[in-house]
């Protein structure tokens, strides 16, 4: 009944605002649907396990990543105001009744009981989010926009007949609306060979969500052109939709047989990830691509975890999580760093801890932690993860990891360390002043960075109990 | 019905080796209304309220907006044959050809008591046909019609489930027609039809 109350508030807050056309009164309509959102969040960690109107529930697993979309839903509601500042009022409200939309459809997703379910609303977030890559109106945003609903509607064509497939598994016409528990019943009597056709087909569809190999270059492309809020979110809680994805049908099939050939392929398409990511950030020239690919990176390293086994699926839900709030901080501040510097090319900046000194703290500290050094939380999820590598013996993929990862620190640390302290390279043709950022802006990233160095040395009980739940289907 | 089904996979030959885009719209119009009979005869004992869905869905929207809708971008565009630089039609039949072998060794390799092989098989082969599309050529309107033919795959997928289809199948179906609308109505007029335009994002 709630999320009923929740789905109708949604709809009525993006019709008033596309009636009232106000910015003033959009502002205040989306802090109110931030709130919804806290709230809802909090009332489903009370009722943890309850099914509402037969399609949610509110899981461990789903609402561990709501809670990291309405952690940053009111900062990427703030930094959108900033950057929609100077837009007309039709594509200013356009953007926010998008913005609400999507964190709608990824609520949905999130809670989503049945494969159809969640598949029905990330394809809504295909829409929502073309909306809003395209708020630009440049020729790079048609771009962007066009190639990131194609390929993202091929992707997701190819996951629906992963999930038809299951439907034929049973011989079950009802089968595409079973939920995922009642699926778990049946899963055992399954053709072992369907469900690896199954499993490929949702790992490939999916993966334009997630932004893991073959289909990652799909949110690349959008990261470089998108507003840097929406880049936030593309970049971490519409990649957890695509993991939440992967990671059901995981748990689903790891009773089978085929759990060996699951884990093959999540390894072999984070070590592609990884891969892909480090060679394109070592010859990178644009900023928001190189946070790009860093997100490919990191999601390579939850596949590598995943398909590692044992504490590897602990790590996994845990960098997921952390990461959603690192590189949120780092894309919000890339509106910031735009505004300073007028570009986001690498070679056309450099002394920013100059320029504005708030902001070049604040880059430096994001890159410390999304590259996994302490105080960054994502360092425990990654010690985990090679402690998991090194206990199943898999030297190979271990060292690969690691050397792959050291080509990401060296390629991450001289580009920004270039950024913050010396000069351009090659300067802007056309000089112009640096613009005045208030330091103040940069207080919801430190709040984020803050969240994810305190649970680098203590993780609360709930936060522990939430993600052994989540993962307590899954073998060891 | 057989006949049905294969005249859609006679179809798909054609379409890889199409080169003019006015081939291509009409192709996709037969195509339309092929699934029309296809879910029609298949799902005889549908309930009216499906019946209607299924019917919006091939007949009126397969059959008959979508070619409309590309004869207008033709004309709009002016862009009537594939890009130069795209791949010969020679080669693509023959990928189009190891495609329906593949196809056919796959559904073999999954036949259980539940699937019709045909359907199977067809639309196996209907998927990969959309993607070798996809991948060979170059220009917008020909990764359109690659992706409405991976649109009609996954239609004769579901139609392969059976009579009852449930209602989520439908709504699933209806959401990729409104996808395929945005695509065909908002982008397919507004980006030129030129793949020079689409290469300026890059590393």
């Amino acid at each position: 009944m709630e999320l009923i109350l929740f789905f109708s508030i949604s709809l009525f807050f993006a019709a008033t605002i596309l009636i009232m056309r106000n910015k003033l009164f959009t502002q205040g309509v989306s802090l109110l649907f931030a709130v919804s959102l806290i709230g809802l969040t909090i009332h489903g960690w009370m009722h943890l396990d309850e099914t509402s109107i037969h399609f949610f529930t509110f899981t461990h697993e789903g609402m561990l990543l709501l809670s990291a979309l309405a952690l940053i839903s009111l900062p990427t509601f703030y930094h959108g105001f900033r950057y929609t500042h100077d837009s007309s009022v039709k594509h200013y409200n356009i953007y926010h009744v998008s913005m609400i939309a999507l964190m709608t459809f990824m609520t949905g997703a999130y809670l989503s009981n049945s494969m159809t379910m969640l598949w029905v609303f990330v394809e809504a977030t295909t829409l929502s989010v073309a909306a809003l890559i395209y708020h630009d109106r440049t020729q790079h945003s048609l771009e962007a926009t066009w190639k990131y609903v194609f390929i993202c509607s091929v992707g997701i064509s190819i996951a629906y007949v992963g999930i038809l497939l299951l439907g034929f598994i049973y011989g079950r016409y009802d089968a595409a609306s079973l939920t995922f528990d009642e699926f778990s019943l049946l899963v055992s009597q399954a053709n072992p060979i369907y469900l690896k056709v199954a499993f490929v087909f949702v790992l490939v569809g999916f993966s334009t969500k997630m932004g893991l190999f073959p289909m990652h270059s799909v949110t690349i492309d959008a990261h470089s052109v998108a507003p840097a809020p929406v880049s936030a979110l593309i970049s971490t809680t519409l990649m957890n939709v695509g993991f939440l994805a992967i990671f059901r049908v995981f748990s689903l099939f790891s009773s089978t047989e085929i759990l060996p050939f699951m884990q093959h392929s999540l390894v072999l398409t984070g070590i592609l990830s990884l891969l892909i990511a480090a060679g394109y950030m070592l010859k990178a020239y644009h900023i928001k691509r190189m946070f790009a690919y860093s997100s490919l990176e990191m999601m390579g390293l939850v596949a590598i975890a995943l398909g590692s086994g044992k504490s590897g699926y602990y790590a996994a839900i845990l960098l997921v999580l952390m990461h959603s709030l690192v590189k949120s901080s780092i894309f919000f501040h890339m509106g910031q760093f735009k505004k300073v510097n007028h570009s986001y090319e690498l070679k056309q900046v450099g002394n920013y801890i100059k320029n504005y000194s708030a902001g070049g703290l604040l880059l430096l500290c994001c890159v410390v932690f999304i590259l996994a050094i302490p105080p960054s939380g994502i360092f425990i999820s990654e010690i985990l993860i090679f402690k998991s590598l090194i206990a199943q013996q898999h030297w190979i993929t271990f060292v690969v990891t690691a050397l792959l990862l050291t080509a990401v620190i060296y390629a991450l640390l001289t580009r920004v360390l270039h950024i913050l302290f010396s000069d351009p390279a090659e300067p802007q043709i056309e000089q112009q002043d640096p613009v005045r950022v208030k330091a103040i802006e940069t207080v919801p990233q430190f709040i984020l960075l803050i969240i994810v160095a305190v649970l680098c040395f203590y993780q609360p009980p709930f936060l522990v109990d939430a993600i052994d739940a989540s993962i307590a289907a899954l073998p060891n | 019905m057989e006949f049905l089904i294969v005249a859609f996979a006679a179809t798909l030959i054609y379409l890889s080796a199409a080169h003019r885009f006015r081939v291509f719209a009409r192709f996709m119009g037969v195509q339309g209304v092929l699934i029309f009979g296809i879910a029609f005869l298949e799902l005889n004992e549908m309930a009216t309220a499906n019946l209607i869905l299924v019917v919006a869905e091939t007949l009126l929207f397969k059959g008959i907006i979508v070619p409309f809708m590309l004869f207008y971008i033709i004309r709009r565009t002016q862009v009537f044959k594939v890009h130069t630089q795209a791949m010969p039609s020679f080669y693509i039949l023959i990928l189009n050809a190891i495609s329906l072998i593949v196809s056919v060794i796959i559904a073999y390799t999954l036949q259980n008591p539940f699937i019709n092989m045909v359907f199977m098989t067809v639309a196996l082969y209907a998927l990969l046909s959309g993607l070798i599309i996809i991948v060979t050529h170059k220009l917008i309107i020909s990764h359109l019609i690659g992706f409405l033919i991976i649109e009609n795959a996954v239609f004769l997928f579901t139609i392969a489930l059976g009579n009852e289809m449930p209602a989520l199948i439908n709504i699933a179906m209806l959401l990729d027609i409104f996808v395929g609308v945005l695509i065909m109505g908002f982008f397919g007029m507004r980006l030129k039809p030129d793949t020079g335009e689409l290469t300026q994002l890059k590393d």
